[in-house]
């Protein structure tokens, strides 16, 4: 396994290399600001005192908007040792139903992720327990702000339009939790997709069996050459 | 009764061919919203906060990425070299280096399908040059691979402590002797078979090649220097000197300076198609072009793909957790266990029962996030350690990696040595044997878990 590069099998879009851009960023960034505190705590005896949650919103936003890229390149781990022993007919209505069940989470979990975030950005959740019936007024939340996390110019513009003009000392939450409805939503519409797919049978089950499947195929490829 | 509902909608997604992720998912907001008052609100809430609230889950993208990098630089051609050089002259010689090698790269990574694949890779093609059978070569891998989880740092350790709130320090150093002791208890196994079956055994290269090997391998291994004595402190000299989660950290920005710019394996120094590597002076700029070069992009996002796969499973589990102590699951669990008169023992029977089963199932992280506080309020009520059950768990995940039909690395051992799985289930049943009777020993003799922990950190404090 010498260096390798882009992969010749596997050719990539625009919107790939734009996630998977955006992954890599994300983990690099954590990882720099997690080594630089440590670095500037011993030898400057000093410290980014927002570094650790500015570091555990960027490994919530990491691992929320990659599901949805995980879905689309079908890498979420699954059982499959009993789906294969079926017959191919059988094998596709069970991927039918098994992408039915992860269209129906994706969905109840984007009402939630609405009305989990839709208070921080002054906006009203919907009501209803499980299906949405509508919208409800709605205790407005907008003024609360992350612990440490300072705020930038770059968001001012939220000031006038939900928290009546005030000014923010730190970071308002409602950017670090935008990552749910907006991952939530990538969710849903690569579920969509994926369940399209086997629907038109370019593609037979959502799951890999084990998290190694990239490795061993690249291996399995170097015995051959 | 209505809890026996959710596990049998649980196990009936996994069947179908639904990701484990959402099988948990999906079967806890279901069993919440027709049971409960919950808002689907607080549930896309924990799923935020699996990964926002939780600290010490942390450590496990870091160490990932630490691994990958190691990985994807020839650190683990480096290690075997080492592992042969040491031990390769002896009957069976290449196969305990494969071991030897397999218990290095562990202590670099902290996941056995990923030692597996590193060391398995270069051991296995090897072994057969030398005249041993395929079979052999994956059973030996196989195994020798499941100590990648034993070994710290260990990503299924990380998960368990936090589960549990106990200690990743000590759960980390509780792992050494255990993995060590199954270390060895392999090599025994494969050097009486050598014996036996008359097996190749290498030639003595001498003191010289195993001084070179370790040079050669220095700067991999360092990086076990750098985690062990940054959690812990050198011996009365310093104290701790990072989180766990900041070692792992650091590790993976030694781990990419070591692969970009000492060994050159990758990055913009990396010597292409066979040429030799380039010489920082030559191209001073690399220091920074590092950053975002193609290789450096590459291995962050395959670390970045591999922990979100993992975090969603254990986010998933986190809610299915909420639900079971919600419900006081691990209560009512405790008292029938306790007024059926169970005692320590058979308490450990079930528990290794249980997840010798749920392994089948279910990726270790995520099993250990459901199990872990199901069994952790009886193992206290017992007065079992934590830190020893942790061991105790840690070690049956190992052995459920290799049983059939859902063992994680029997498949990888398949798609590495390219056997159908058939084949590599008989190859791996001498030395599962071989786990099993370390599985006894580990369960019934708690000192060889406790006692380093014990010695280094001093004695811990147990909450009920």
């Amino acid at each position: 396994m010498s260096a390798t590069g882009s992969d010749p099998h596997h050719k990539r879009g625009f919107v790939d290399t734009l996630e998977e851009t955006v992954i890599a960023v994300l983990l690099g960034a954590m990882t720099v600001i997690t080594f630089v505190n440590v670095i500037l705590r011993y030898v400057f005896n000093h410290s980014l005192i927002w570094g650790l949650e500015l570091t555990l919103v960027l490994f919530a936003w990491l691992v929320i908007l990659g599901i949805s890229y995980a879905f689309k390149k079908t890498a979420h781990l699954g059982v499959d040792a009993i789906v294969n022993m079926l017959a191919p007919g059988t094998q596709r209505v069970m991927a039918l139903i098994a992408a039915a069940a992860c269209l129906i989470y994706a969905l109840l979990l984007m009402k939630g992720a609405w009305d989990y975030w839709a208070p921080y950005a002054a906006l009203e959740r919907t009501s209803g327990h499980w299906f949405p019936t509508g919208f409800e007024a709605t205790r407005d939340q907008a003024w609360y702000e992350t612990d440490q996390i300072p705020m930038i110019g770059l968001f001012r513009w939220l000031e006038p339009l939900i928290n009546q003009g005030e000014a923010y000392d730190k970071l308002p939450r409602v950017i670090p939790y935008f990552v749910l409805p907006f991952g939530v939503g990538l969710i849903l519409l690569r579920i969509v997709q994926a369940s399209w797919r086997i629907l038109t049978g370019k593609q037979s089950s959502l799951i890999v069996s084990h998290e190694a499947e990239d490795d061993v195929e690249r291996v399995a490829r170097a015995n051959e050459e | 009764m209505t809890v026996l509902l959710l596990f049998v909608m649980i196990v009936g997604f996994l069947l179908i061919g639904v990701p484990i992720a959402v099988s948990l998912g999906l079967s806890s907001i279901i069993f919440l919203l027709a049971f409960s008052e919950t808002s689907l609100a607080s549930v896309a809430q924990s799923l935020y906060q699996a990964m926002a609230g939780h600290y010490t889950l942390l450590a496990i993208p870091f160490f990932i990425l630490a691994s990958s990098f190691m990985s994807t630089g020839g650190v683990a051609k480096r290690i075997v070299r080492f592992a042969i050089a040491c031990v390769g002259h002896m009957q069976g010689g290449l196969a305990i280096a494969g071991v030897f090698a397999c218990m290095i790269f562990a202590a670099l990574s902290g996941s056995s399908p990923a030692t597996v694949v590193a060391i398995g890779s270069i051991v296995i093609a090897a072994m057969r040059q030398m005249g041993y059978t395929k079979d052999f070569a994956a059973g030996v891998i196989c195994n020798a691979g499941t100590l990648g989880i034993l070994i710290p740092p260990s990503i299924v350790m990380v998960v368990y402590a936090s589960a549990t709130d106990v200690s990743v320090g000590r759960m980390f150093l509780a792992g050494v002797i255990p993995g060590l002791l199954a270390g060895l208890l392999l090599m025994i196994a494969i050097y009486v078979m050598a014996r036996f079956k008359n097996m190749p055994k290498g030639e003595w290269a001498g003191w010289g090649e195993i001084g070179l090997a370790f040079k050669d391998a220095f700067w991999g291994l360092m990086l076990i220097v750098i985690i062990m004595v940054g959690i812990y402190g050198v011996p009365g000299l310093t104290g701790a000197i990072f989180t766990p989660t900041e070692a792992a950290a650091v590790a993976s920005v030694y781990a990419f300076l070591v692969a970009t710019f000492v060994y050159r394996d990758m990055g913009p120094l990396a010597g292409r198609d066979g040429a030799a590597p380039i010489s920082l002076l030559q191209k001073p700029q690399a220091l920074v072009t590092a950053l975002w070069h193609e290789d450096t992009r590459k291995t962050l996002f395959d670390a970045g793909k591999l922990t979100i796969t993992l975090m969603f499973i254990i986010a998933n589990a986190l809610i299915l957790k909420h639900v079971l102590t919600d419900e006081q699951i691990p209560q009512m669990v405790a008292e029938a266990m306790l007024s059926a008169g169970f005692g320590k023992i058979m308490f450990l029977v079930i528990v290794n029962v249980i997840l010798l089963i749920g392994g089948q199932f279910m990726e270790p992280s995520g099993l250990i996030v459901i199990v872990a506080p199901l069994v952790f309020p009886i193992a206290i009520e017992l007065g079992v350690d934590p830190i020893h059950l942790g061991i105790i768990m840690v070690v049956n995940m190992e052995i459920g990696m290799i049983t059939p039909p859902v063992g994680l690395n029997l498949f990888v051992t398949s798609g590495v040595a390219g056997m159908p799985m058939m084949r590599v289930v008989k190859a791996a049943a001498p030395f599962l044997a071989v786990l099993f009777v370390f599985l006894i020993l580990v369960t019934y003799v708690p000192f060889l878990s406790t006692w380093l922990p014990t010695l280094a950190m001093g004695p811990e404090i147990i909450t009920k």
